[in-house]
């Protein structure tokens, strides 16, 4: 009776030993598999010339107060994650910020400080890096969402962009590295342009910015009307 | 003898020269191509859309049709308008078809399949330039994404061939 006893314990601990081994084997396997960034695989992203914005009728003056990641992605840095991994060098809200920046600089729309602002930017990050594609190719895609808000009236209006672009696929890691950057940088660049010359922006700073002008431009006006004469 | 073929060669040449450069001057300055939407009953996924909408921006831009292909919703010049395209367009059918059918029967039998319709109309005053039909099938053991890439480049292709039909004057 004891000796059954110490089988089916033998056996149960046997049993138990075995799964642990399995499950650490696969563990280690697995973060063995887990690709890490070396400077090898890390690529720079960068936008390039500057996107000239589209001309408005009253130039405003814009500030982007933040750009938040809603990916949802838990590695946002890491866009590829085949062949040892590609890296990104910069997380993806300080490129598309960048960007923005230096499209906005360039045209001279933007302003010193937040406080001199005369538009305020709030970008929402969707996704930036590589969508899923045919396999015979990359499928970069960058897609964001952004609040222009009036901080003199607090009103607001969301203006959404999105940018594609398709680069073909390589065999060797030097030209794949290669391919995608030059993939999503062109996602990159397709994005800013879908913003700064998008018919959502133009209708947003005509709703936003160009009432606002007209306003304070048409009150003196009005005062002068309603003046009584000297005469 | 020899001095003669090498002039002969390079007066075909000189001649062939502009001809070529005049062929590939884009007849148009810019195309916006918009995201195709899906009739009822069609069952792709809402990422087969975003990768067609990329596929053909991307043809397009091979094709050298157009000077320069814009994101969908960005403004153009009023100068420019007149010599712009948008091109929309509709999925109209997709048949997921049968790997066992292909596999057994062969010769056709249980291919994926997919239909598009698509109107290419100019900016400016919304004349329709073009309409285009196309029908692609493909294996059932390929991705999805693949049918999209075949469709996007035979749509480029038919539309290349409209167009060059449309411009030329009628007799």
């Amino acid at each position: 009776m004891v000796q059954r006893g110490s089988l089916h314990l033998t056996t149960a601990i046997l049993l138990v030993a075995g799964l642990a081994g399995l499950a650490g084997a696969a563990w280690s396997r697995a973060s063995a598999d887990e690709p890490k960034p070396k400077p090898e695989n890390t690529i720079s992203i960068q936008l390039g010339d500057p996107v000239p914005p589209q001309k408005f009728a009253h130039p405003p003056k814009f500030w982007i107060a933040d750009v938040i990641d809603r990916s949802g992605n838990p590695q946002p840095m890491l866009v590829m994650k085949e062949r040892g991994g590609v890296f990104l060098e910069k997380q993806p809200t300080a490129i598309v910020r960048e960007a923005l920046e230096q499209s906005l600089k360039a045209a001279n729309l933007m302003a010193a400080d937040a406080g001199s602002a005369d538009l305020v930017l709030r970008v929402y990050l969707f996704h930036f890096g590589l969508a899923a594609g045919s396999g015979l190719d990359f499928f970069g895609k960058v897609e964001f969402s952004t609040i222009v808000k009036n901080p003199k009236t607090g009103e607001s209006q969301e203006v959404k962009a999105a940018g594609t672009s398709i680069a073909k696929g390589a065999v060797r890691k030097k030209n794949l590295q290669k391919n995608v950057q030059e993939d999503i940088e062109e996602a990159l660049h397709d994005a800013t342009r879908n913003f700064l010359r998008g018919t959502q922006l133009k209708e947003a700073v005509a709703a936003l910015w160009d009432q606002a002008v007209a306003v304070p431009a048409a009150a003196p006006a009005k005062e002068e009307a309603s003046k009584p004469s000297a005469s | 003898m020899r001095v003669a073929t090498v002039g002969i060669v390079a007066l075909v040449l000189a001649l062939a020269a502009p001809a070529k450069a005049e062929d590939e001057s884009p007849q148009f300055k810019t195309a916006e191509a918009k995201h195709f939407t899906t009739a009822e009953g069609v069952e792709l996924s809402p990422t087969f859309v975003d990768y067609f909408y990329a596929e053909l921006r991307s043809e397009l831009t091979k094709a050298k049709i157009v000077a320069e292909v814009i994101g969908e919703g960005e403004a153009v010049d009023d100068a420019d308008a007149p010599q712009s395209l948008v091109i929309t367009g509709t999925i109209t059918e997709y048949k997921k078809g049968s790997v066992a059918k292909a596999a057994l029967i062969g010769f056709g039998a249980g291919m994926r399949s997919l239909r598009m319709d698509a109107d290419v109309v100019r900016r400016s005053d919304k004349q329709n330039l073009c309409v285009l039909h196309v029908h692609v099938k493909v294996d059932p053991r390929w991705n999805e994404k693949v049918m999209a890439k075949t469709a996007a480049n035979q749509m480029v292709k038919e539309m290349k061939k409209a167009l060059k039909e449309g411009a030329k004057p009628s007799a």
